[in-house]
């Protein structure tokens, strides 16, 4: 139990993104913002970050974009996708997780808990 | 008919000298002169020849001129033949009548007058010609008129096999519009004799709420002489109605005037169905992106009211009444979740069709549902007689199965049996492979008048309950492995059997895994 797991939320719309920080700020994590991949990629560059939260549909650069980008520089960093689309979009595999919006909060929190445990076990 | 052909002019005279100046004075009109010394050479001369005009001396030793015309008379071929006679002594008015009551037609006198007699032949002789003309052309006139009529006889008899060959209904109306021949598919679909629907009565064969309309367009197309079109349901004999696309054309005559109606009916019900049921389709595709669309713009809010809620329901800040009220503001906006989840199934799965065992599939949902059939006192039958693999995606085929048997448990809320089968099967109406699952319940039966809606979308028999999706959804899937899914419900003693039977082609497996209600941009 040394340093709290930083998430870095990436949201185009500002109350969903200030929510789900709150929310994770509850559930225990240190939380930053972005509100463009662009954003979120320079922020990456500049600070350790052990996971991204990234909505899918953005104008710009989209979520699954900017998960694949991520993936290829920093190999280790865990992404999760998350989308209010009913399917699922190409090249969306290279997320670790790629959840549905209204699965609910909790679930949310589980599924990261769930990706943050899986890769510390690794 | 300016030529010219001689006939046979027969003069009888016992005295040569008169039948040689007969001749001299009738050479000029260029006939055949036949001579007869003769009552008898006269009748030899008449069986072998065709004559023209007899001219005939009135006495004669053997047999007089009159005795002669009898004779002549009596025979029907001769019956109309000119006949002049020459008579040296003077005839008296009684002569005359003799002469005429047999039919003769002229007198001449002695001494003859050339020109007279060369006039009075010449007449005869040319209406001889004529009325051999006109005969001649009579004759050919009736040859020709039975040639036509055999010709068409053999038209008529050629346009009928025809007629009774194309697979339409096909009749034929007088330019009134009356009807007045049918083929023989009119009468095998419609049942009806010609006595029915002669005229006017084909009119009872189309459905009521046509009829006035079908009847009101006809006759506009009568009146004004142009092609008439219509589409409408015929009734058939045994009381059924199909829908034709009915013509009709005119068949003018030279002048132009409208003889008749040519007329055809088309069986289009087929087609017609085909292409309601794309309508309908390209709907449910249309309501399907529709849903997918609102569905997301819905999402995106939903989560952040979901989280807002969230956090909110257990705050610090907040006392017990507050909190409360997020709690139940909680639990609605988790219903409206579940809405859109359902319009939107969201699969995590491969992008590829992977071996999907049914058996395994239909184990896992009796799995998930062993909850409500304990607790509604189901029992539960199974008999697999395959593994049953398809090539498919695994999550949306287990929503089919849990579909149709939460569906089936949900009917049996005071217990039942529900029945599964599996088997390898093939579709009798394609002859194709494939595997088929049939589920049985006894419970409260699906209604004759919801059968039809029931793989409609937000079409829903338990009310508040469900969102009327589920078996649109699964129909979708489906329909995406090109297999099949149908029902049937009946009633039995007290209760129902309703059967839910899916079949899923061997050979087919559905492409991409993607939702039902389609891609959003």
């Amino acid at each position: 139990m040394g340093t709290r797991f930083v998430i870095l939320c990436v949201d185009d719309e500002e109350n969903p993104l200030v929510l789900r920080k709150f929310l994770l700020q509850r559930a225990g994590y240190d939380v930053i913002t972005a509100r463009s991949a662009q954003e979120a990629l320079e922020i990456a560059s500049k600070q350790d970050v052990d996971l991204v939260l990234s909505d899918h549909l953005m104008p710009g650069i989209t979520g699954t974009e900017l998960a694949r980008l991520l993936k290829s520089q920093y190999p280790k960093m865990l992404v999760v996708l998350l989308s209010g689309v009913n399917e699922i979009p190409v090249g969306a595999e290279v997320a670790d997780v790629f959840l549905s919006k209204v699965e609910g909060p909790e679930s949310l929190c589980q599924q990261i808990a769930a990706v943050l445990a899986g890769s510390a076990r690794a | 008919m300016s030529v010219h052909e001689p006939v046979n002019i027969l003069m009888v005279d016992d005295q040569p000298g008169k039948l040689l100046s007969y001749e001299a004075i009738l050479n000029p009109l260029r006939e055949n002169l036949l001579k007869a010394n003769s009552g008898r050479e006269a009748l030899e001369h008449l069986l072998k020849s065709e004559i023209a005009v007899v001219l005939m001396d009135v006495s004669m030793p053997d047999m007089d001129g009159f005795q002669l015309a009898d004779m002549i008379r009596e025979h029907p071929r001769f019956q109309k033949t000119a006949i002049i006679f020459i008579s040296a002594v003077h005839l008296t008015d009684v002569d005359r009548l003799k002469g005429y009551e047999r039919g003769a037609v002229d007198y001449i006198s002695v001494p003859v007058v050339p020109e007279l007699l060369r006039a009075k032949v010449s007449v005869f002789a040319e209406l001889y010609r004529k009325n051999q003309q006109l005969e001649k052309l009579n004759r050919e006139l009736e040859q020709r008129v039975t040639e036509r009529t055999e010709e068409l006889r053999e038209s008529e008899s050629q346009f009928r096999s025809l007629a009774n060959s194309i697979p339409q209904l096909a009749w034929m109306a007088n330019p009134d519009g009356s009807v007045f021949w049918y083929n023989q598919r009119w009468y095998d679909y419609t049942g009806t004799t010609i006595d029915q629907v002669q005229g006017k009565g084909w009119t009872r064969t189309v459905h009521p709420e046509h009829s006035g309309r079908v009847v009101a367009g006809m006759q506009r197309c009568w009146e004004l002489g142009v092609p008439w079109e219509d589409t409408f349901p015929l009734r058939d004999q045994q009381g059924n109605y199909r829908w034709f696309l009915s013509r009709a054309l005119p068949i003018r005559d030279a002048a132009g005037n409208v003889v008749r109606w040519f007329g055809t009916n088309t069986d289009i019900t087929e087609r017609k169905q085909a292409e309601e049921a794309l309508v309908k389709s390209e709907r449910l595709a249309a309501m399907g992106r529709l849903a997918g669309i609102i569905a997301h713009e819905i999402n995106n809010p939903l989560e952040a009211i979901s989280n807002a809620f969230y956090l909110l329901r257990d705050h610090p800040s907040l006392d017990e009444e507050a909190r409360y009220y997020a709690r139940l503001a909680s639990e609605e906006v988790a219903r409206i979740s579940h809405i859109t989840k359902q319009t939107l199934s969201f699969y995590r799965e491969s992008r590829q069709p992977i071996a999907v065992s049914l058996s395994e599939i239909l184990d896992n949902v009796i799995e998930l549902q062993s909850r409500a059939l304990k607790l509604n006192a189901i029992s539960v039958t199974k008999k697999y007689t395959t593994v049953g693999i398809i090539q498919g995606f695994p999550v949306e085929l287990k929503q089919v199965f849990l579909n149709i048997i939460g569906n089936a448990v949900q009917a049996m809320g005071t217990g039942g049996r529900l029945r599964i089968r599996l088997f390898q099967s093939t579709e009798r109406r394609s002859g194709r492979e494939g595997i088929r699952v049939l589920i049985d319940d006894t419970g409260s039966g699906i209604r004759r008048e919801d059968a039809r809606r029931i793989f409609e979308p937000f079409f829903s028999t338990k009310e508040a309950k469900g969102t009327g999706l589920g078996l649109w959804i699964s129909k979708g899937i489906i329909q995406k492995y090109e297999g099949s899914i149908r029902f049937r419900s009946m009633r039995l003693g007290q209760g129902h059997i309703t059967c839910f039977s899916v079949f899923l082609p061997a050979a087919a497996a559905a492409q991409v895994p993607v939702a039902v209600a389609s891609s959003v941009a």
